[in-house]
C-alpha cells in the first residue's frame, strides 16, 4: 500500500495526467513513441530508467513487451486493482499502451538497491528450482511473452505480488500463478523474492 | 440421473450475505475436502520435464489492426470462401446469437462481452459488459443473454433492445457456482429441453476430484433450480451442442498436460439418451482408454464411456456446433464443426484449425475444414480459433481469440472464389 504522503504526491500529478491523456487522444496513434511528459510521470515512481528506487514500486526495465501491455490493460479495465495505477491507466488507448510497453521492454534492468539476505537467497534458489519457476519465466528468470522478468526485481514488490497471487487478489492473464502460489508460506515468499532480486 | 443441490445457499442469504458470498459459503459448508486444491499447475509434471520451457501462449489484449489480420492465409475446402466478418474485439471467444440477429461474444482475461450488430452489411460492435472475471460462458434464450463468469451469473433481459444501456440482473445466487478458479471459466448453452447447461472444469491439471462438484457438465432450469449432473469425469469441456436429430448432447473435452507430446488426446464425447450422468474417465482414464500415469487405480477404464472420436494431442478442441443449414454441401448436414485453439504443452504445435466431425451413430470421423492459422514449417501461429456458430443463412462464423476477429465461411460451390 502507498503511504499517505506518497499518495498525496501522486495526486498532485492528476491535472498533468489529464492534460497528457488529452494530448494522447488528440494526436495520431504512434505505437513507437511515448511523449516525454508521460515517461517523466511514469518515472516518478518506476525510476527514470525504469529501475525503481521507490518502496514496493516495481521495476519495468527489461520486462517483456506483452507482459507490460497486458498489465496496463488489466489496470485500465480495473481487472488488476491498484489505487496507485488506476488514474494513470484509465484513459490509455491500446496504442499508448503498446508504445509504453515497447519503451520499457528496451531498457536495461539494474539490480535493486535493497540489501539481499544471502541465506534467504540460497533457500529461494532451491525453492525456485523445486517450483519450476524457470519453466515459464526461463532459467535465468528474464521472462518472456506474458510472463514477467523476475531477475533484479525489487524484493518488496515481489513479496507483495506473490502474496497477492496467493490471496487470489491478483490474477495474471490466466490463473496459473494463483495455482502456483497456493499454500506457499510467507517465509518461502521472502526467500523467493531475495533470490530473484539477486539473479544477475 | 444424479441430482445435486448446494442448498445451504438459501440459508446463508437469510443472514444478509451477498449472492456470491452465499454461494461460496454454501459450497464450502458442503465440501468434504479442503476447498482449495493443491497447486494446480505443478500437478502431474514429472521431474524429467523440469527443464521444459512449455508455457501457455497468451493472446494479445490489444486491438489487432484489420490490415494485419492475414485472412488470406486461411484455407478451406473447394467452393468455400473466408472473409473477415467483424474485428476489433480483443479476446473474442464464445459466440451466441440473439433472436434479432445480434452476435454476442464472450472473452476470458479482458473481461468483456461484446455485441455485434449488422448495419446495412457493415458490422458494428459495442461492449455490453466489462470488468468481469472471465465471462467465457454466454447463452441466449427468450430475449435474454446469460453471461456466466468464473464467479458470477448475469442475465440481461431484452438485451437486443438495450445495447446502449444494458441492465444486468445478478442471478449468481440462484445459479450457484463453485468457488474454484482454475479451469472454471465456463461454457454455457441452453438446451432443447430449455435448461441452462454449463461445464464445471477440474481445479487442477490432474488430481483426484469430488466428481459431484467438479469435472462435470450440469444443467438447471433457467431460474437456477434443479441442478442435475449430465456428465462426470470431464476434465474441462469448453464446447457442446445437441445433435439435431437425436437431441443427444455431444461435447469436447481437453486432455491433461505434462504427459508427453503424444497426448492423451482431446476427446469428442456423446451423452447417450439413456446414459445421462455417465462417467468420462477423469482423472483415471483418458482418451481411448489410456490410464493416467500419476493417478492410478485398478482397472482405471472400467465403467468409463469412451469418446466418439479423439481430437489430437493438446489440440485444445473447444467450441463445436452441429451444422443444420442448407448453404454447405449436403454431407455437412448434421455433422459437427469443431474449433481447435491449438496446443501449448507440446514441443511441436498442433491444432490451430477447425475440423469437421462426421457422425456415424456413436462414433465420429474427423477431417480438416479450416487451416492456415499455423505455419507448420516455422511452428508459428497467428490466430487461435475458439468457437464456431452457424448463421441463419447457413454461413459459419469462426471466432479468433488471438486477433479479436470473427470470420465468415460461406459456400457457393464456385472454385474460383477459393484460395
Amino acid at each position: 500500500m502507498l503511504d499517505c504522503a506518497r499518495w498525496r504526491r501522486l495526486w498532485a500529478y492528476a491535472p498533468a495526467v489529464a492534460a497528457l491523456l488529452w494530448v494522447g487522444l488528440d494526436g495520431p496513434a504512434q505505437a513507437a513513441e511515448v511523449p516525454q511528459e508521460r515517461l517523466q510521470l511514469c518515472g516518478t515512481c518506476h525510476g527514470e530508467n525504469g529501475n525503481s528506487k521507490m518502496e514496493k514500486m516495481p521495476s519495468l526495465a527489461g520486462q517483456p513487451e506483452l507482459f507490460l501491455a497486458n498489465q496496463l490493460i488489466l489496470f485500465r479495465e480495473r481487472l488488476r486493482k491498484s489505487e496507485a495505477m488506476a488514474p494513470f491507466a484509465k484513459d490509455l488507448t491500446d496504442n499508448d499502451i503498446l508504445a509504453l510497453a515497447a519503451h520499457y521492454a528496451k531498457l536495461q534492468p539494474e539490480p535493486s538497491p535493497e540489501p539481499v539476505d544471502a541465506g534467504l537467497a540460497a533457500r529461494g534458489a532451491e525453492l525456485a528450482r523445486k517450483m519450476y519457476c524457470g519453466s515459464c519465466h526461463l532459467p535465468d528468470y528474464v521472462g518472456r511473452e506474458q510472463m514477467p522478468r523476475l531477475a533484479r526485481q525489487r524484493i518488496d514488490y515481489t513479496i507483495e505480488a506473490l502474496t497477492a497471487y496467493r490471496a487470489g487478489t491478483r490474477y495474471g492473464v490466466d490463473t496459473t500463478m494463483n495455482g502456483v502460489m497456493y499454500d506457499v508460506s510467507d517465509q518461502d515468499i521472502r526467500a523467493l523474492a531475495h533470490f530473484l532480486a539477486s539473479v544477475r | 440421473m444424479q441430482s445435486v443441490r448446494y442448498s445451504a445457499a438459501k440459508l446463508a442469504t437469510g443472514i444478509g450475505l451477498g449472492a456470491l458470498l452465499a454461494a461460496t459459503a454454501a459450497f464450502e459448508l458442503n465440501a468434504q475436502q479442503p476447498a482449495a486444491p493443491p497447486p494446480a499447475w505443478k500437478q502431474g509434471m514429472p521431474s524429467s520435464m523440469a527443464d521444459s520451457k512449455l508455457a501457455p501462449h497468451a493472446a494479445p489484449m490489444t486491438v489487432t489492426p484489420v490490415e494485419k489480420i492475414t485472412v488470406d492465409k486461411l484455407k478451406v475446402p473447394k467452393g468455400f470462401k473466408v472473409e473477415i466478418w467483424a474485428h476489433g474485439m480483443p479476446g473474442a471467444r464464445m459466440m451466441a446469437l440473439g433472436d434479432k440477429g445480434t452476435l454476442f461474444i464472450g472473452t476470458r482475461t479482458i473481461g468483456k462481452v461484446y455485441a455485434v450488430s449488422d448495419k446495412a452489411g457493415k458490422r458494428e460492435h459495442k461492449v455490453v459488459a466489462e470488468g468481469l472475471k472471465q465471462p467465457n460462458g454466454i447463452a441466449f434464450k427468450n430475449g435474454s443473454l446469460y453471461v456466466i463468469t468464473i464467479d458470477q451469473a448475469l442475465r440481461f433481459d431484452g438485451i437486443e433492445d438495450k445495447l446502449d444501456a444494458p441492465q444486468p440482473t445478478d442471478i449468481s445466487q440462484a445459479i450457484n457456482l463453485p468457488p474454484s478458479n482454475h479451469h472454471n471459466w465456463k461454457f454455457a448453452a441452453v438446451g432443447p429441453d430449455n435448461k441452462l447447461y454449463m461445464s464445471i472444469g477440474v481445479p487442477c491439471n490432474i488430481c483426484e476430484i469430488d466428481t459431484g462438484k467438479y469435472g462435470l457438465i450440469r444443467r438447471q432450469n433457467l431460474d437456477g433450480s434443479n441442478i442435475e449432473i449430465v456428465a462426470r469425469g470431464v476434465r474441462n469441456s469448453i464446447g457442446f451442442d445437441w445433435h439435431p436429430q437425436t437431441k443427444e448432447l455431444w461435447f469436447t473435452d481437453n486432455g491433461r498436460d505434462w504427459a508427453g507430446d503424444a497426448g492423451p488426446e482431446e476427446e469428442l464425447n456423446r451423452v447417450a439418451a439413456n446414459a445421462e450422468g455417465a462417467f468420462y474417465g477423469f482423472p483415471y482414464c483418458h482418451a481411448n482408454g489410456i490410464p493416467d500415469p500419476d493417478i492410478k487405480k485398478p482397472n482405471p477404464c472400467a465403467g468409463v464411456t469412451m469418446p466418439a472420436a479423439t481430437l489430437g494431442p493438446h489440440a485444445a478442441a473447444l467450441g463445436m456446433r452441429f451444422y443444420t443449414g442448407s448453404m454447405f454441401p449436403a454431407d455437412y448436414k448434421n455433422a459437427a464443426l469443431i474449433a481447435r485453439r491449438g496446443s501449448w504443452n507440446r514441443t511441436k504445435k498442433f491444432g490451430y484449425d477447425v475440423v469437421l466431425a462426421k457422425i456415424n451413430g456413436a462414433k465420429a470421423t474427423i477431417t480438416p475444414f479450416m487451416t492456415g492459422f499455423l505455419d507448420t514449417q516455422t511452428d508459428a501461429h497467428w490466430g487461435r480459433p475458439v468457437d464456431v456458430l452457424q448463421m441463419p443463412d447457413g454461413a459459419l462464423l469462426v471466432s479468433d481469440e488471438h486477433n479479436g476477429a470473427i470470420y465468415r465461411v460461406s459456400y457457393s460451390g464456385k472454385v474460383a472464389a477459393t484460395k
